[in-house]
């Protein structure tokens, strides 16, 4: 399984895979010293040492350019010339999600509740499992390391589940995520040429393409993972029914959201107790504020971020208020109102999730609030036809048809549910043979 | 002991996962997927005249001795209405293609008895590069070994397999058939599909800006304009009427002063069964357009009426 990894890593730039050695090599003999020494403040350094190695290569790989970008900026400011060169190097795949999993090892051997791993391969093979290596889910040691120590026979079950998960992430992707980034595409590729409600349009569907895009690997992971008998946490839980934005992050790539929950925010609510809810507040907007930038180096992600931030502070504060409110509002309307709400102010931080540069999620919001209704059909379709549009809001609806399958997709006619999602792939497929959205991060 | 019983649990899934799953799938997809392509192919591949596929299998396999056609990229396609230009025109232009396309179907009309020794083509000079457009064109003649030739390095293992090639093209045919009936966004008319539609006022100027800041350019592909040369001299007995543009004036800079236009253009008048209708350089409204270089249906008809005309004097000279 670990030369399949390796294989499968070295598929894409062969060089890298010295990279993630090297971060492997550090986490695993750090693991056994954090176990191994009593003194904490040993042990403090060790846990340092991991990271720096960890967000050190993340920081030349992912955030070198952007600081440096920055620093250009300011220096042009003051009339300065930045002479810092620029690195023209790729980004290894799945850099963000193979770090944050490595670092979840050490922080959990460090606080004692994970063992140090000393089989090499298998500490190596949790770092590189190649279903998740790319995009996730980001796994915990104690989920994973005990599962790569047993031995694996094939099972009905399992393999047939397994496939389940694969079919039905591939038709995410193929049918729905990649039909509607066709739209979605020429509408943020053409801004000047958009209206109100084309630019509407397309975040309306920009919202279901990148859950369906970044869900649909997921369950690729998890399905290939299931075929060999291992079992990878759930990493979407139909965020779309979300009445808030903490929920929101409840439902919607729990991963990382349960990461950034239990090693960041936690740790600095507790830190800042003192501070009363501003502590809890500084927490939430720390935390998302990195949680933005992890999803790539631009200011646009940081935006995101902050947005997430403000609306969980508002949360927080309103908490109390929102309780007394809901008892006072029949239950439906106040349910259905919320998901609304919430729905909303995800498709807000969406524009600089998807805008390419700030400037442009600018023009974006500038279109929205233009409320230009004029009809133009070319406009309307985003100048690629009624047809496509219309394909567009059949997959995003035919996603309702999810809800009459079993939640975890465990079924006992699978050969039948197989047979007519391959019909679906081949037949409503979109053959643009586009990357999964995540792959970027 | 229990390795061993583990194994044989292990074989004993693994044959229930074929006989139960994976077998019946295959056999599944196979069935539905053969008939779906059976039906599929006659009503909506076969079943729209503006559908490339159409059109690369209706040049191939069917000889009508009283018909004109019209060759080009999609220029011709949107641009030329047979009806207006006569009884017995087909327009064979297909979208986004370079002239190696035209010129594929040219030289199957060469092979065929025709009443009529006219054939029209529409050379792009805008961009004249190699480009076979999209596949779905050739997908239903995939096999046919002209076709092969000319789809080249694009031409994939798996364009083999029925019902599977056509993967990702589906909606590109279903789109034409419904086209082809409804006619909501463009007009069609015996191969033509002409745009109905106009893009804002303030997109078509930002179009126009954009090509005027564009630097002059001619990409000649020289190994097709030569081998459509050797074909013209090839056949003396048909009369090939070549037509050039048009274009928005904002791409007249792109090429006006091209030595390689200009000798284009005069070997295309040295060849004795060629009949040039040069419209490359001649400046007609905006309204005309949809873009800076393909017309709108207003444009199509106009224009269509001055080829049949310039037509109907090619026909008293001969």
């Amino acid at each position: 399984m670990l030369a399949a990894s390796c294989f499968f890593y070295m598929f894409f730039k062969p060089e890298y895979i010295l990279i993630l050695l090297f971060t492997i090599v550090i986490d695993y003999i750090a693991g056994i010293y954090l176990e191994k020494i009593e003194d904490h403040a040993q042990k403090r350094k060790f846990l340092i040492m991991s990271f720096i190695a960890n967000i050190g290569v993340l920081a030349v790989f992912k955030y070198y350019n952007f600081l440096n970008d920055n620093i250009t900026g300011v220096a042009h400011l003051f009339g300065f010339t930045n002479h810092i060169p620029f690195l023209k190097m790729a980004l290894p795949i799945g850099l963000s999600f193979h770090t944050f999993q490595a670092m979840s090892y050490t922080i959990e051997v460090y606080r004692g509740n994970q063992k140090a791993e000393r089989h090499f391969g298998i500490y190596a093979l949790y770092v590189m499992f190649y279903p998740q290596l790319v995009a996730g889910p980001i796994e915990r040691p104690q989920n994973m390391l005990h599962q790569f120590r047993e031995k694996k026979y094939f099972n009905y079950d399992n393999a047939v589940w397994g496939l389940n998960l694969i079919a039905y992430g591939l038709f995410k992707k193929l049918v729905v995520a990649d039909r509607l980034s066709v739209y979605v595409d020429q509408v943020f590729g053409n801004v000047a040429g958009a209206n109100t409600s084309s630019m509407l349009i397309a975040l309306f569907l920009y919202y279901f393409q990148i859950y369906c895009d970044f869900s649909a690997y997921s369950d690729i992971a998890r399905g290939t993972a299931k075929f060999m008998g291992y079992d990878l946490m759930i990493n979407f839980n139909r965020p779309y029914l979300s009445k808030n934005i903490s929920e929101y992050w409840r439902r919607w790539h729990i991963s990382l959201g349960s990461w950034f929950s239990d090693y960041l925010y936690t740790p600095l609510a507790t830190a800042k107790r003192d501070w009363g809810k501003w502590g809890v507040i500084f927490a939430l907007l720390i935390t998302f504020l990195i949680a933005g930038l992890w999803h790539g180096a631009a200011w646009n992600f940081v935006i995101f971020g902050l947005l997430q931030g403000v609306a969980l502070s508002y949360e927080f504060l309103t908490r109390k208020w929102r309780k007394k409110l809901a008892s006072k509002i029949p239950s439906a309307i106040y349910t259905w109102g919320s998901i609304a709400m919430a729905f909303s102010y995800w498709c807000v931080g969406l524009i600089f999730f998807r805008s390419p540069t700030f400037a442009i999620a600018t023009k974006v919001i500038h279109k929205i609030a233009e409320l230009n209704f004029k009809f133009n059909l070319a406009q309307l379709c985003g100048d690629k036809g009624p047809l496509n549009l219309v394909l567009s809001f059949v997959v995003v609806f035919s996603l309702m048809l999810r809800f009459l399958l079993p939640k975890d997709l465990k079924m006992r006619y699978s050969a039948v549910f197989l047979t007519v999602i391959t019909l679906g792939i081949i037949i409503l497929g979109k053959n643009v043979a586009a990357e999964f959205i995540y792959f970027q991060f | 002991m229990e390795k061993m019983s583990q194994q044989n649990s292990s074989i004993s899934n693994f044959k229930r996962f074929l006989l139960r799953v994976f077998v019946p799938l295959l056999v599944a997809v196979a069935l539905f997927g053969l008939l779906f392509q059976y039906v599929f192919e006659k009503k909506i591949i076969l079943g729209s005249e503006t559908n490339g596929a159409y059109k690369v299998n209706r040049i191939i396999s069917q000889t009508n001795p009283d018909e004109i056609p019209i060759f080009g990229a999609s220029q011709a396609q949107g641009g030329i209405i047979p009806d207006i230009l006569g009884k017995n025109y087909f327009n064979y232009g297909v979208d986004g293609v370079g002239n190696n396309v035209p010129l594929f179907f040219v030289k199957e009309e060469c092979k065929k008895k025709k009443k009529s020794p006219l054939m029209i083509v529409y050379y792009e000079i805008s961009v004249i590069s190699h480009s076979i457009g999209d596949v779905s064109y050739y997908l239903y003649n995939a096999n046919y070994e002209p076709v092969k030739e000319l789809m080249g390095k694009n031409f994939k293992t798996y364009f083999n397999i029925p019902f599977l090639k056509y993967y990702g093209q589906y909606e590109t045919y279903l789109r034409n058939y419904l086209n082809d009936r409804v006619n909501l966004t463009k007009y069609t008319n015996h191969g033509a599909a002409i745009e109905k539609n106009r893009v804002t006022r303030e997109r078509f100027d930002e179009m126009v800006k954009e090509r005027e800041k564009q630097k002059p350019y001619f990409l000649s592909d020289t190994v097709v304009t030569n081998d459509f040369f050797r074909v013209i001299e090839a056949n003396p007995n048909r009369i090939f009427v070549i037509i050039l543009g048009p274009y928005h004036k904002s791409c007249f800079h792109l090429y006006q002063d091209s030595p390689e236009t200009k000798e284009l253009i005069s070997h295309f008048r040295r060849e004795k069964n060629v009949r040039l209708i040069d419209l490359s350089m001649k400046i007609y409204p905006d309204e005309y357009f949809i873009n800076t270089t393909h017309v709108h249906y207003d444009g199509a008809v106009a224009i269509s009426k001055e080829i049949r005309d310039s037509i109907a004097t090619i026909k008293l000279n001969q």
